[in-house]
């Protein structure tokens, strides 16, 4: 690991812990002159959307002015999500009505993506629908690195993963696509996006001078997209992240997993493609990276993973002649 | 009609006609103590560990300017909103524990109308409702003459006994001229007497050298059974009026075999002290007899006793309360108290508890509480603390 890396994970990486003083904070915000605008993508959510507009509205509106605005951006609910979120207070958009001109497309990305267009923001958070245990520290812990430091342009969540080991060292990783899929890739095409420990979740925040410079795929592919396209625009240095303790969200089944993956996979090699990776492969990487916890401190673990491969038994003289030696 | 009883209820048909205005704004400002109540019910607070909670309770006491902010020795939280005179304050308190473990998921789920989840009726939201008055009155525009001391009571529940609320009112510096206990449900209860109460819990436990062979002889269900019978044949008088309820029992984990200790519990409420005195006796009496019977170990604890207590009905502080829900569209429902009140009114404040919407569920994992109800309640709340404040609750 070179001491780049070391630099970055221990200065850009945060607790939200660190952000508790919101009346410091807004006044940061203030003193720079930066809207905030909170952006909620969602389809189907009515159980979790109520809880997330109070709370969030409630805390980063009303009692400490935070957020500036607040919208709901729906993908075509058929459920109550839209009535609830606009009963307290969101301001509420379909996809479709905005910039109608480019057509629709459903999916998330798509949400996302027309947010920046629709909000207002210096900042857009991002926080997906599904978090059964919303605090506002989801959006002050995001926000805050981007207030308080300007070379940071790009704030990405992290969460508390409830394993853990006899020894009081915990894996801290991110879900099973992550660990599976997404972190042996970047381990092997770009190392130093493997320190970014959870490049999957649904929750960060990002100046709109970086967002709108990049594309958004509607799919499964776009927290991937976004790493990897601002990583080959400004490098490393600009993104942060900041541990958010605990998320409770649904379980998903191995099948949308393995759909998830293969969207991800699709973004993952096309980018490979752009930037000329697959047509001149290079060395692949033998380090895989991932990350351990201990007192909350983090730690990047580099295991060497080389595939040694053996030839074909039949290339052998020993195996050839076998039957001839006896 | 004396002068001053003119003025009292002048001034209480003055604030009345206020009623439908404030209900409505109280609906406008709804959002800051129904995110209280959901940030505040998430946090698992069982009677004996609620530190969690009550820790979260003083921040918000902090973060809105409260003096005083403090945890006292029995785990309560307090902060006083100081009045523009001062010299006695008006006591509000709302119990921090709950009845669910840290085992059940803690999550409050919001509707457009309703939230649900284990214990948001019993107390998260009256504990809500209480932190949030400094700032509803802000809002209404009413500036007190009291001081509002606001307490989130640890301890309340079950073996504790109220032990936060008497070690509060104990040590309480400021004289207060009147109590009101706030509780999530139900909307249009008004409690201003404490029922005379006992608690308690009988184990039995089959001794290791126990003779299986002895006529009678069996497992710690059988007996329990027995004794259950036995409790039954006590009679329960008519007046004063009496209850027995067995409220649990734990016993035995498997199918074939005959478990060797069980625990019964139950409450009695009585409304005379002398009747819950005979009956401890007689109850005594049983489990000795029937330890010495069957051979088996049976003792009786008491976890929790209560005396009757209480304020007339026609206390100005009572009077005044129902005229407030009657304002409010609110039909009140007289029920005596096993909480809180006992330890206010035996404190020697007059006292009321009121409850603050329309509830399903109730200690169960999706209790409920409805959303539209719940601003009439907390307008009555708010327009009796005014009434307290004016001086029209006075005796």
């Amino acid at each position: 690991m070179s001491m780049n890396q070391d630099t970055w994970l221990e200065r850009n990486t945060f607790h939200h812990g660190a952000f508790w003083d919101l009346i410091k904070l807004v006044k940061e915000k203030e003193k720079k002159g930066l809207k905030i605008s909170l952006c909620i993508p969602t389809l189907n959510e009515e159980k979790t959307i109520g809880k997330e507009v109070l709370i969030l509205r409630s805390e980063l509106m009303e009692r400490y002015p935070l957020v500036d605005e607040f919208a709901v951006i729906d993908s075509g609910s058929e459920d109550k999500t839209l009535e609830i979120a606009s009963n307290y207070g969101a301001d509420v958009y379909l996809a479709s009505d905005i910039l109608p001109e480019v057509g629709n497309k459903r999916g998330k990305g798509e949400n996302l993506w027309k947010a920046i267009h629709q909000l207002q923001g210096d900042i857009i958070c991002y926080v997906d629908a599904d978090i059964s245990n919303i605090h506002p520290r989801f959006v002050y812990g995001l926000v805050a690195p981007l207030i308080q430091r300007d070379e940071i342009t790009y704030v990405k969540a992290f969460y508390d993963r409830p394993l853990n080991y006899s020894s009081g060292l915990r894996p801290s990783g991110g879900g099973r696509v992550t660990e599976i899929l997404t972190r042996p890739l970047f381990s092997l095409f770009y190392p130093d996006l493997s320190q970014i420990i959870q490049p999957l979740s649904g929750e960060y925040a990002a100046r709109r001078e970086v967002l709108e410079k990049i594309p958004f795929p509607i799919g499964y592919g776009v927290e991937t997209s976004h790493l990897l396209d601002l990583y080959e625009l400004y490098g490393l240095e600009t993104f942060a992240q900041t541990d958010l303790d605990r998320r409770v969200h649904r379980n998903q089944t191995t099948n949308a997993l393995g759909k998830m993956s293969f969207g991800i996979l699709q973004t993952f090699f096309n980018r490979l493609h752009a930037q000329g990776k697959l047509d001149k492969m290079p060395d692949l990487e033998t380090f895989y990276r991932r990350f351990e916890v201990e007192d909350g401190n983090y730690r990047q673990l580099v295991q060497e993973v080389v595939e040694e491969e053996r030839p074909p038994m039949i290339e052998i003289e020993g195996y050839r002649n076998r039957g001839t030696s006896s | 009609m004396p002068i001053e009883q003119i003025d009292s209820e002048t001034l209480l048909s003055g604030l009345l006609k206020e009623m439908p205005d404030r209900i409505e704004k109280i609906r406008e400002k709804r959002d800051a103590f129904l995110t209280d109540a959901v940030l505040l019910g998430e946090i698992p607070s069982p009677t004996y560990a609620e530190d969690n909670r009550i820790r979260a309770v003083l921040d918000r006491f902090r973060e809105n300017g409260l003096d005083n902010p403090t945890i006292d020795e029995f785990g309560n939280a307090s902060a006083q909103l100081p009045g523009s005179v001062g010299q006695s304050s008006i006591l509000v308190m709302a119990h921090a524990d709950s009845v669910f473990s840290p085992d059940v998921r803690h999550e409050i789920q919001v509707g457009s109308d309703s939230m649900t989840g284990p214990g948001i009726a019993d107390n998260a939201l009256g504990l809500a409702a209480m932190i949030s008055l400094p700032r509803i009155l802000k809002d209404l525009g009413i500036q007190l003459r009291d001081n509002l001391t606001l307490v989130a009571n640890a301890k309340s529940l079950g073996r504790a006994n109220l032990e936060g609320a008497h070690g509060f009112l104990e040590t309480m510096s400021l004289p207060a001229r009147a109590g009101i206990c706030v509780e999530g449900s139900t909307l249009g209860r008004l409690s201003y007497s404490g029922l005379g109460t006992l608690r308690g819990e009988i184990t039995l436990q089959v001794p290791g050298d126990y003779d299986w062979k002895r006529f009678g002889a069996s497992g710690a269900i059988s007996h329990l059974t027995s004794l259950v019978n036995q409790i039954r044949e006590i009679a329960i008088p008519k007046e004063p009026k009496t209850k027995l309820v067995f409220g649990g029992l734990k016993c035995g984990s498997s199918y074939n075999t005959s478990p060797r200790q069980g625990s019964l519990r139950f409450e009695i409420t009585s409304e005379g002290d002398e009747i819950i005195g005979q009956m401890e006796n007689q109850l005594n009496d049983i489990c000795e007899q029937f330890s010495a019977e069957t051979g088996t170990l049976v003792k009786m604890e008491v976890v929790a006793k209560r005396q009757n207590c209480g304020i007339a009905f026609t206390h100005p502080l009572v009077k005044s309360t129902r005229s407030i829900m009657q304002e409010a569209g609110i039909t009140p429902q007289v029920d005596p108290s096993t909480g809180d009140l006992n330890a206010l009114i035996l404190g020697g404040l007059p006292a009321v508890t009121l409850g603050l919407t329309t509830a399903e569920n109730l200690r169960e994992v999706n209790e409920t509480v409805h959303l539209d109800p719940l601003y009439a309640g907390m307008a009555q709340l708010v327009t009796l603390i005014e009434a307290i404040d004016q001086g029209i609750c006075e005796e």
